[in-house]
């Protein structure tokens, strides 16, 4: 690998990075005009043109409070977790295909910034890893309420990990490769038609693993006065809230990979369909944020392991028993 | 993809299969079944899957040598004849367990399933011939009995055994792994017939990584067999643990590292055998001579029987030093003979003990000959044979290790073995003479006999008696068993 | 790819984890900063904060953390066996049968004994 290349993956990076930035940024504009819709509201108006300007302005704020370590708090971790949150969310998003290759100055230039070959199992590491950053962020606050949420979302984030692996099994059997590129390569037709079950399972366990409503229990601001993140302040927490919504677009992203097609579409170009689709699941996030109250905690568990678990292995024993007779 | 039915070849793990499916049916009849005391014939499942077990690896005695697994397990004379050990000491432990479980109200679904998982993983150590394999079948093993030795949740004694063993347990199986890694690392494979090879090829047998390796295996081997200075554990576990599960442990874990040990060092590389002659003859005499010396002091029975076990450990492996067709025949037999005297006297424990760990010292035994004396001619077999006094099994079985040791040139081993065993007379007599020539303090409370129990005692008694008197088809089986290595 | 494709993944976690601390050292820098013994007190609903939160929770957590571990372990199974299926056929799918019907009776075993209850009935 020369130089030039270490360079194109370096651009790459950057530029995808300031996009998930502005999309994160943006996510939240969105989010709380489409809320503020839905409740007959208007939502943002004030800064810029309805209020465009708005999430600009909070992150200037934001960087200019005051930035708080409680006096007996952890301090090494208490400041690593953000950053291993926030960290994890964003590099996730590397081995997700934006579209087809394209030609730039004679030069094809894939549209991901790595290409590997268990790039799903990459995810999933990762996804994983913001776990420990949640729950070291409630431990090291050494505050009761943001023990426990610390505690809810690691027993919730790793319940819900379950059925989630286990939900693409039937779309690794089908494409028969970990590959991203390899995966929406082999989507004929798409997989939601071939795993319908996987893909609600996978849908699921997204919303419980971004802690978003109806799993927001680790928050679940009316209790726990924001659960895990209660003690932190400033940039330090705008890093957890970045992290959120970047995993949202990250699962999105995912799931449009693994289960709408990625970039296939026909007319527009490979990039446009992508981001159709990723904003498409966007919108159903906020769009159930709206509608769903919060689940009970024994509910959630319930759910979790009694429901998505043995349904999810049901739907492997189904598409390999499916595969096997149809070939 | 290279893989085929074929190449796998269930019959291979035939034994196992019916254990692990009789276990997990046991589960589930645990779980089905809500009516406490219809829970209590669950033992019936586990003892039906031992019996089928059982028949399933006679079937497999005498066949053609087959490797399964891409050659991970192997079925031969020498496997069958440790799977057949296994599960005789895996039923006893059952039966024997049926009233102890009863009486003390323990949750019957875990307790029998842990014991047949626990003798899966002993039959699986019998049969690999990968170090990997191994390894697995002594944590299958092991993880179970953790669980079983603190399964009297209310005893203090219970609690701290388990957490003891499981720790110490942990740290050797650290050993162990660390010792494979070290000897993969040396000779590139985990294979025992590979690592034999490479070693032959290269001439490695003096390498430090190989020399290492060697001595953390033996190391996490010597902590299962209780090798003296690996022994600490085994008092305060025995002592702790439900009384069958004692037996179980002294009888099985013991033969299962043996089995291990015997196919590293006696079959796969013998080569590394003798280079580690001096250092196993050395744990020998230590083994015997600290595990009677220290029984000779004990005043509770369980403890006791722990450091006879530690001594007998030290006999045993007299044999393993003496190696070659009379040793390592000797050791089977030796096993064999133990497995069902050492129960036995488990046996007689289990019946005389009551709820809450009472009952369990020696003077808790005064006059229990004359109040019971089938009971108390009983418990005197099983200590005169694991004293060693003709004609029972016991004496056979140091008769042919001590001869074996002669044969092989290792005169002051045998010396100090025999007045070793003299030594221990002492205090397996001691027993005896409680039971019949002491009257009791106080009046005792009559031991009530559960039919299994009673099925136990005979069976025991039986063969401690029928493998004294007819030694010769016995012999006859384990030197045909250890017939691959030679 | 090969490893080659990994030297992106490199640079984007070097990218992600730079931004983290950029952010954070930069908000240490700019925010001003005034603090107060009871400002730098844990919250809890205004009042001084009661004992310590380094304190003993509920089991129930352990058992989750533990049962997730098996289970994980049964999917992290599945992941080579799903890629390659196409490939082992029916004896491929005999095979995962067994495999996940055992840990199935072991998840059936936890779920009447009560490990997944939360409410009322927990043990």
């Amino acid at each position: 690998m020369g130089l030039v290349e270490i360079g194109i993956v370096l651009i790459k990076a950057v530029v995808v990075f300031a996009c998930m930035l502005l999309c994160v940024a943006y996510l939240t504009w969105l989010e709380r005009k489409v809320l503020g819709h839905m409740q007959v509201r208007c939502g943002p108006l004030r800064v810029g043109w309805h209020g465009l300007l708005q999430p600009i302005a909070d992150g200037i704020k934001l960087l200019f409070k005051e930035d708080i370590v409680v006096s007996s708090a952890n301090t090494f971790i208490y400041i690593l977790s953000p950053m291993i949150v926030t960290g994890a969310a964003f590099a996730a998003i590397a081995v997700v295909p934006f579209g087809d290759q394209i030609e730039i100055l004679g030069k094809k230039i894939a549209l991901n910034i790595a290409d590997v070959d268990i790039g799903v199992l990459y995810i999933f590491a990762l996804s994983s890893l913001s776990v420990y950053g949640i729950t070291l962020a409630g431990w090291s606050s050494n505050s009761k309420y943001a023990l426990l949420g610390g505690l809810r979302s690691a027993a919730q984030m790793i319940s819900y990990e379950l059925p989630m692996g286990l939900s693409i099994i039937g779309v690794l059997m089908l494409s028969g490769s970990l590959r991203p590129v390899d995966i929406v390569e082999s989507q004929d037709v798409w997989y939601i038609v071939k795993q319908p079950i996987g893909f609600l399972i996978f849908l699921i366990c997204g919303f419980a693993e971004c802690n978003r409503n109806p799993f927001d229990l680790p928050e679940a601001e009316n209790e726990l006065v924001a659960g895990f993140h209660v003690e932190y302040s400033s940039m330090k927490f705008a890093l957890f809230f970045m992290a959120e919504y970047a995993h949202m677009i990250v699962l999105s992203a995912l799931v449009a990979t693994l289960f709408l097609g990625g970039w296939r579409g026909p007319v527009l170009p490979g990039v446009v369909w992508f981001m159709l689709k990723v904003f498409a699941l966007l919108f159903f996030f906020v769009w159930v944020r709206a509608t769903y109250p919060r689940f009970r905690y024994d509910q959630l568990m319930k759910f979790g392991w009694k429901v998505l678990f043995p349904v999810s292995l049901l739907n492997i024993l189904v598409t390999g028993l499916g595969m096997v007779l149809w070939g | 993809m290279g893989i085929e039915a074929g190449t796998v070849m269930l019959g291979i793990i035939g034994p196992e299969v019916v254990l692990v499916v009789a276990a997990l049916g046991l589960m589930v009849a645990d779980i089905i079944i809500k009516d406490e005391r219809e829970r209590q014939f669950l033992v019936w499942i586990g003892v039906a899957g031992i019996l089928g077990s059982l028949a399933v690896s006679a079937s497999l005695w005498g066949r053609e040598v087959a490797y399964g697994f891409y050659g991970m397990v192997v079925v031969d004379n020498f496997s069958t004849f440790f799977t057949l050990l296994f599960l005789v000491a895996g039923g006893l432990t059952l039966l024997m367990s049926h009233r102890y479980v009863q009486e003390r109200k323990l949750s019957p679904g875990e307790y029998y399933t842990l014991t047949l998982f626990a003798t899966c993983g002993m039959v699986l150590m019998g049969k690999s011939t990968d170090l990997i394999m191994i390894f697995l079948g002594l944590e299958v093993l092991s993880v179970s009995l953790y669980v079983l030795v603190g399964y009297v949740r209310g005893s203090d004694k219970g609690v701290e055994a388990s957490l003891k063993y499981f720790l110490l347990g942990a740290f050797s199986s650290g050993f162990l792994l660390y010792g494979i890694a070290l000897l993969y690392g040396a000779t590139g494979s985990t294979r025992l017939a590979e690592i034999g090879a490479a070693i032959a090829q290269k001439g490695l047998l003096g390498e430090p990584m190989l020399l290492a390796g060697m001595g953390l295996l033996l190391t996490g081997f010597g902590f299962k067999i209780a090798m003296v200075p690996f022994h600490m554990w085994a008092p305060d576990v025995y002592e702790g643990a439900p009384s069958p599960i004692t037996g179980f442990m002294s009888v099985g874990v013991k033969a299962a590292a043996f089995a291990a040990l015997l196919r590293v060092f006696a079959g796969s590389l013998p080569g590394l055998g003798i280079q580690w002659k001096e250092v196993l003859w050395l744990g020998s005499i230590l083994t015997m001579t600290l595990g009677n010396v220290t029984a000779l002091m004990q005043t509770n029975i369980k403890r006791m029987l722990a450091y006879s076990s530690i001594a007998h450990a030290g006999y045993i492996l007299i044999g393993v030093v003496a190696g070659g067709e009379t040793g390592t025949t000797a050791v089977l037999y030796y096993l064999l003979v133990y497995t069902l005297m050492n129960l036995g006297a488990f046996a007689v424990v289990v019946a005389i003990e009551q709820k809450d760990e009472k009952r369990l010292e020696l003077l808790d035994y005064a006059g229990m000959g004359t109040r019971h004396p089938a009971l108390g001619a009983a418990m005197a077999v099983f200590m005169f044979s694991l004293a060693g006094i003709p004609p029972l099994s016991g004496f056979m079985g140091k008769f042919y290790i001590f001869s074996a040791a002669v044969k092989e040139g290792y005169l002051g081993l045998t010396i100090i073995g025999v007045l070793n065993s003299l030594v221990s007379v002492y205090y397996y007599l001691r027993v005896t003479v409680m039971m019949f020539m002491k009257e009791p303090e106080a009046e005792i409370t009559p031991v009530l006999f559960h039919p299994s129990l009673v099925v136990v005692l005979i069976i025991a008694l039986f063969f401690t008696l029928q493998m004294g008197l007819f030694p010769s088809t016995y012999l006859h089986i384990a030197r045909e068993s250890i017939k691959i290595f030679l | 790819m090969g490893i080659a494709g990994y030297t992106g993944i490199l640079i984007m976690v070097a990218v992600a984890a730079a931004f983290g601390g950029v952010v954070v050292l930069l908000s240490r820098l700019i925010g001003k900063r005034q603090e107060s013994r009871e400002k730098l007190m844990p919250y809890e609903c205004g009042i001084d904060p009661t004992g310590n939160a380094r304190r003993r929770f509920s089991i129930k957590f352990y058992i989750t953390a533990m049962l997730f571990i098996i289970f994980d372990i049964e999917a992290v199974f599945l992941y080579p066996w799903a890629v390659v299926y196409r490939s082992l056929k029916i004896f491929g799918f005999i095979e995962m049968v067994v495999f996940v019907g055992i840990l199935l009776i072991g998840f059936l075993y936890v779920w009447k004994k009560g490990a997944l209850e939360w409410g009322s009935k927990s043990i």
